[in-house]
């Protein structure tokens, strides 16, 4: 086991490293440059403002200068906000991302899991069909139909959370966790249902139930783990993918998360904020998909001993 | 109904026992009234070919049809019923007077549990007894069925045992609540050759010891001559002859078995005849008669019109329109 997850460790630092040396240059190599654009810029200027951001020296001393940086987590100064850097700008936006991620992950495996379950217990049952219509509205209709719908019917008509924005502690998270679950709600509950219809159809569930030990312990005991295994597969990148922001949220509901910016970075070519807020996903993705594989080599025996 | 003598002492009494598929079109009858004794420490075999329903009869009595099967009849056990059971009712006879070794034993076993927890669980259930004594008992019994270094191999994962250990894993399983019955569904046939005959000799040995009746199910007639006491041949989910295993190796009279035994190598203690060698295949579609008669070398018109009655001479049963006649004279 340990072997295994020294393994895993190993695979995560090499694709990271490779991310970011390939993030690096193909962000360098793109054409124009944050400040080609925009306002005319005088010529000594230029070259000013490119000597502060060292875009004068040759790449791969630009490069080593990186990876320096970050080793000791500077990502450097954002090209666009003067008087912020890199680590700064994640920093006051990550928080928000995460906390209202993480709780979209939390209540959307809850309800998903729940709902899967039920439906694939009761098959063509009410609940079943409930079940269905959720996944169907969940994964059809977009975020911002539903997002500023809930945002009439819950904020402005009932009057119980603010529209958007963060005063109002809690509240104010409420709907934005919602609105971002329900598309994981559906899928998770969708994936749930069948892969326990085809759990329910192994041979292994059928010797439990022949030893005679109560559906509840055959479930419970026998049915879940194999459930939910391809449910944890997908949950490591979906974590990853969902708290590090999304900028419909953010622009439907005003929330000052990381989202936005690096959508504002991209279409700004601020090099250093697009390259910390993709490295930042890239070591997220690589994190949780190490802690997944964790999880499900502690549930299955046979993933354990390495591919 | 077919006229069978009720043995007062049987351990299990099965009559007419019906399975029905339901699939979206049509219905298919897996099992087509089956009639038959289980006596207190024999073993009953049930041959057929592929299809004909001798697992069905089995996950009947344990209640474990797919979820579009139904039954009908009646399979008197301890005086009940277990085709009326409810689930509650039946968790309290299966896995403990009564128990099943699957066919498959590569997937019967879960394979995120450890071997000892799968084998303690019953007996933590049924028993009431704390998990450390469960898993003793546990291990005592791999050890009973041969399993190198039990107490080792009882922490192991199902994907670290050959499919020989574990069916006898499975047969440990089975046989851990000492029940009164043990429902074997083919427990050789996904074996190699070499080690079909010492699981079946395993069976056999513990079930003697143990005082368990067995049905044994397969299609292996060298596994019939070697394990069973008597014999239930079935076709097309009907019981077409029933005798003991003497009787109908030495003096078969039902065109169907005919053909089986003529079909199965002469070699004494051959292990490798297999059904399935007489022309034609078992047809789905089934008229009024008799089901083998499509396939009969010897049927008359009557076959194919009217389904033979299980006719009872002594302890031979028969149902055939030819052969009976004279078999109940
Ligand atoms: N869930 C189901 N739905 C429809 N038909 C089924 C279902 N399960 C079994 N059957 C049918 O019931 C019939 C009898 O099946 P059964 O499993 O008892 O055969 P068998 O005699 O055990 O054969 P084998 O030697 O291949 O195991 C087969 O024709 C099969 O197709
Ligand atoms: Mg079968």
């Amino acid at each position: 086991m340990l072997r295994f997850i020294g393994k895993r460790l190993w695979d995560g630092g090499l694709t990271l490293a490779a991310l970011i040396t390939l993030t690096f240059f193909v962000m360098r190599l793109a054409p124009g440059g944050p400040f080609s654009k925009s306002r005319k810029i005088s010529p000594e200027v230029l070259a000013n403002i490119q000597k502060t951001y060292h875009l004068d020296e040759p790449v791969w001393m630009q490069f080593v200068r990186y990876v320096k940086g970050l080793l000791t987590f500077d990502l450097g100064p954002s090209t666009r906000f003067r008087d912020y850097d890199v680590g700064g700008i994640i920093a006051s936006g990550l928080p928000w991302s995460v906390t209202i991620g993480i709780w979209a992950i939390i209540v959307a495996s809850l309800v998903g899991i729940a709902l899967g379950v039920a439906g694939a217990m009761r098959r063509n049952s009410p609940t079943d069909y409930a079940a269905g219509i959720v996944g169907i509205v969940g994964v059809a209709v977009p975020i911002f139909v539903i997002g500023p719908l809930m945002q009439v019917i819950f904020a402005l008509r009932l009057g119980w959370v603010p529209v958007g924005g963060i005063e109002g502690g809690w509240r104010a998270l409420v709907l934005p966790i919602l609105v971002l679950a329900l598309p994981n709600i559906a899928y998770i509950s969708r994936l749930t249902r069948s892969s326990m219809i085809e759990t329910l159809r192994e041979n292994y569930v059928r010797t439990a139930r022949a030893k005679g030990i109560g559906e509840r312990r055959v479930v419970w005991g026998h049915v879940l783990k194999g459930t939910l295994l391809p449910v944890i597969a997908y949950l490591g990148p979906a974590t990853a993918a969902i708290i590090t922001g999304s900028i419909l949220i953010e622009t439907i509901f005003a929330l000052p998360g990381i989202g936005r910016h690096f959508v504002d970075a991209a279409l700004n070519r601020d090099y250093p904020l697009v390259m910390g807020i993709t490295l930042l996903y890239g070591a997220l993705l690589i994190l949780l998909n190490i802690v997944t594989d964790l999880i499900r080599a502690w549930i299955d025996p046979r993933l354990r001993n390495g591919r | 109904m077919p006229s069978t003598p009720m043995t007062a002492d049987a351990l299990l009494s099965v009559r007419d026992l019906r399975v029905t598929f339901r699939l979206p079109q049509a219905e298919i009858r897996a099992v087509d009234g089956v009639s038959f004794d289980l006596n207190r420490g024999e073993v009953l075999g049930i041959v057929g070919e592929s299809g004909s329903g001798k697992s069905q009869i089995l996950f009947a009595l344990m209640g474990l049809l797919a979820g579009n099967g139904r039954t009908a009849g009646e399979a008197m056990f301890g005086g009940r019923n277990l085709l009326a059971l409810s689930p509650r009712e039946l968790d309290r006879v299966r896995g403990s007077e009564m128990s099943i070794v699957f066919q498959d034993p590569m997937t019967a076993l879960n394979p995120y549990k450890r071997v000892g927890d799968q084998l303690a669980e019953g007996l933590i259930v049924h028993r009431g007894l704390s998990r450390d004594a469960a898993w003793k008992e546990a291990v005592a019994m791999l050890d009973r069925v041969r399993i190198p270094d039990p107490v080792a191999r009882a922490k192991a994962y199902p994907h670290q045992f050959s499919g020989g250990m574990r069916q006898r894993v499975m047969i440990a399983m089975a046989l851990l609540m000492k029940p009164a019955i043990l429902l074997a569904d083919e427990p050789t046939t996904a074996l190699d050759v070499t080690i079909q005959a010492q699981v079946l000799d395993l069976i056999a040995e513990l079930a003697r010891e143990t005082g368990t009746a067995v049905i044994l199910v397969t299609h292996d007639l060298g596994v019939v001559a070697r394990a069973c006491d008597r014999v239930l041949v079935l076709y097309g989910g009907q019981v077409m002859e029933e005798a003991a295993i003497d009787t109908l190796f030495d003096r078969p009279r039902h065109p169907y078995t005919q053909g089986l035994l003529e079909a199965m190598p002469r070699l004494e203690g051959e292990e490798t005849a297999r059904l399935g060698t007489i022309p034609g295949t078992p047809s789905a579609r089934r008229g009024p008669g008799c089901p083998f008669a499509p396939r009969c070398d010897r049927s008359i018109a009557i076959c194919s019109q009217e389904a033979p009655m299980l006719l009872t001479n002594g302890s031979h049963r028969i149902a055939c329109h030819v052969e009976g006649a004279d078999a109940a004279a």
